[in-house]
């Protein structure tokens, strides 16, 4: 997507940064919570296609509030009004030829909505508050916890830390939370930001939620992690015209969880029409593969296995008929159009990893997505988190997967249910078992030989060995002598009983103990 | 009631629009009148429409409520079929540009297209 043009408007005598987006017919005004960066927006997924939603019924506007993303720094020991702040809104607005608009106010931006929608009753088409609250100390946080969270702001600013505060369920995706660290960075100063956190700590506009007129829609996820969903349902109660709709999840900022859900309710409510059904989706089971360390390799061997397992992976999606769909980290995410596929490739992973020398963890999940584009969306986040529960060697999926398998001779085991936060209603899962399940049987049989037994540079060795490496190589690797690297040889093939260097290897694969593969 | 009795002509449409007259542009369609836009982000197999006089209202009370400059340049009619163009300007400079055509029956207005394109 080509970038979109940041301009200033001028409020009083700071420079606020905003753009616009879209050309519908009424004009949406975002305003934001805690912090923001109008560039940055774009970088994340959810963010992005938040923003093409809105934009495809609106001429959406955004903005950064002052002291924050790409607008003016402001001295943070005298930081201004939620009134200032508010008025930077009209700024905005009158910058943007806006002279009536919609206001989507997010989290601490529903704040500042609702003020302005107090304030300039004409100028307000209608009011969408997501996850927002009329008090800090009461919905948010009470300021004994508030201290603790401003000390963290302040002292690991930058890293992300944050997040767990925000989006604990994104926490474990680092492709997120490395994109959260530079939300952090380039949205405010560490200073600004406790100065910012401790600003927002004062707010209390319950006074004014009296005089909003405009029709109001108010959403919050149900077990929002930073945000009490009594907040909206005090909003409800007290803001003439509103109507509450709580939607299942935790995470708190408008752009995580099932945004989708969140847009269709936003443009239902102010375009009064039905969401016309997607016509780009489609149904799709989606194989999520997480692949682990079995004992604590070093960076360098971990990358290599980490590599030739990629290459394997790829190819035995090919050879299943799926196609690979995105990877993050150590998660890999594979589209099938029937979920036996889906889980035939799963086992052929799963025994691929052994032959390596690292161990897999899978979920698979059917459901609808975008047939354009790497996978998004719930069905994916469902997938992902079946992988992060699976057990090591597990391949574990919804019982849809297995009820749309039957007649493919498959076996399946009840797994429980499981809870998410996005979905309404506990999972039912099933394992995915097969006949030839290879667990037990090998490692009853060298029971008798002790990895424990090798030093630790024997078992780097022989890790090296099942590498198909040379002793010269292994020297070279290890910066050791070949001469030392033949006597660790020797001595690996004593202490196992072993008779040959192919025999260290097959043992190598099989025997993944603490210190070997 | 004087505008309901005007007949839809090019020049009685670059008034109404280039005044910013919601109201009187709303005159101009028929009760069960469509207004289909197309752009960027609403393409011709699924573009956005508007049905209804109400609605249709509410659409040109948004656009008129907008600080900006129209210029209704190039109006073409033939028969029961009207067409212009819209040169628009918002007053940080951003530009939009449309191209309209209309068909009328009885004087009103009973479908129009809109294909639009706009500085982002």
């Amino acid at each position: 997507m080509r970038p979109i043009e940041t301009r200033y408007a001028l409020s009083g005598d700071v420079r606020i940064a905003y753009q616009v987006v879209g050309q519908g017919s009424f004009d949406l005004v975002f305003v934001p919570g805690f912090i923001s960066n109008l560039d940055l927006h774009w970088e994340d997924e959810g963010f992005s296609r938040l923003l093409k939603r809105l934009s495809a019924f609106s001429r959406l506007i955004l903005f950064d509030k002052r002291g924050t993303g790409l607008s003016d720094r402001v001295d943070s020991h005298h930081l201004p009004s939620l009134e200032t702040r508010m008025d930077d809104v009209r700024a905005v607005m009158d910058a943007a030829g806006s002279g009536r608009a919609a206001l989507l106010g997010a989290s601490e931006g529903a704040s500042m909505a609702m003020l302005f929608a107090a304030t300039y009753p004409e100028r307000t088409r209608a009011l969408v508050l997501y996850g927002g609250y009329a008090h800090f100390h009461k919905w948010v946080m009470p300021p004994e916890r508030l201290d603790a969270f401003i000390e963290m702001a302040e002292t690991a600013w930058g890293t992300g830390a944050t997040l767990q505060h925000f989006a604990p369920g994104r926490v474990d995706d680092p492709r997120f939370a490395t994109w959260w660290g530079r939300f952090e960075r380039l949205s405010a100063s560490p200073t600004a930001a406790a100065a910012l956190a401790r600003m927002n700590a004062g707010i209390d506009v319950r006074g004014v939620l009296a005089a909003i007129r405009a029709p109001t829609l108010l959403i919050h996820r149900r077990n929002d992690a930073r945000v009490d969903p009594d907040a909206s349902r005090f909003l409800a109660r007290k803001i003439a015209n509103a109507r509450l709709v709580e939607v299942p999840g935790r995470d708190h900022p408008i752009w995580t969880g099932d945004v989708e859900r969140v847009a269709d309710l936003i443009e239902v409510f102010l375009t009064g029409q039905r969401v016309v059904a997607e016509t780009e989706r489609a149904l799709a089971a989606l194989l999520a593969t997480r692949i682990h360390d079995t004992a604590r390799l070093g960076d360098r061997m971990w990358n290599e296995r980490f590599q030739r397992f990629q290459e394997t992976w790829r190819l035995l999606v090919g050879h299943h008929g799926g196609r690979a769909a995105g990877m993050h980290g150590e998660l890999m995410i594979s589209r099938f159009d029937s979920p036996a596929r889906a889980i035939r490739c799963a086992a052929a992973l799963r025994e691929a990893t052994q032959g390596i020398g690292v161990a897999s963890a899978q979920g698979i999940h059917v459901g609808e997505i975008e047939l354009r584009g790497p996978p998004t969306g719930l069905t994916v986040r469902v997938a992902t988190q079946l992988a992060a529960h699976a057990r090591r060697g597990d391949i574990l999926a919804s019982r849809l997967v297995a009820d749309l398998a039957t007649g493919s001779g498959l076996h399946f085991t009840d797994a429980g249910r499981i809870t998410l936060d996005e979905l309404s209603e506990p999972l039912a899962l099933v394992l995915a078992t097969s006949e030839q399940h290879l667990e037990p049987a090998c490692h009853s049989r060298i029971k008798a030989t002790e990895p424990a037994a090798l030093t630790a540079r024997e078992s780097e060795v022989v890790n090296l060995i099942a590498d198909g490496k040379s002793n010269a190589a292994i020297a070279a690797e290890l910066r050791l002598s070949e001469h030392t690297v033949k006597r660790h040889v020797a001595n690996i093939l004593l202490k196992l009983d072993l008779p040959s260097r192919a025999a260290a290897a097959a043992f190598s694969v099989r025997h993944p103990g603490p210190d070997g593969p | 009631m004087a505008t309901k009795t005007q007949a839809v002509n090019g020049a009685a449409i670059k008034e109404a629009i280039e005044g910013r007259d919601g109201r009187m542009l709303s005159s101009f369609y028929a009760d069960d009148a469509l207004v289909r836009v197309i752009d960027r982000n609403n393409p011709p197999s699924k573009p956005r429409e508007i049905r209804g006089r109400a609605a249709i209202s509410t659409f040109w009370d948004d656009i008129c409520s907008r600080a900006m400059t129209h210029k209704v340049d190039t109006t073409i009619a033939d028969g029961n079929s009207l067409a212009f163009t819209q040169a628009c300007a918002y007053p940080d400079g951003t530009k939009v540009f449309a191209a309209a055509m209309l068909e009328l029956k009885d004087g009103q207005i009973a479908r129009q297209t809109v294909v639009q394109a706009w500085d982002e």
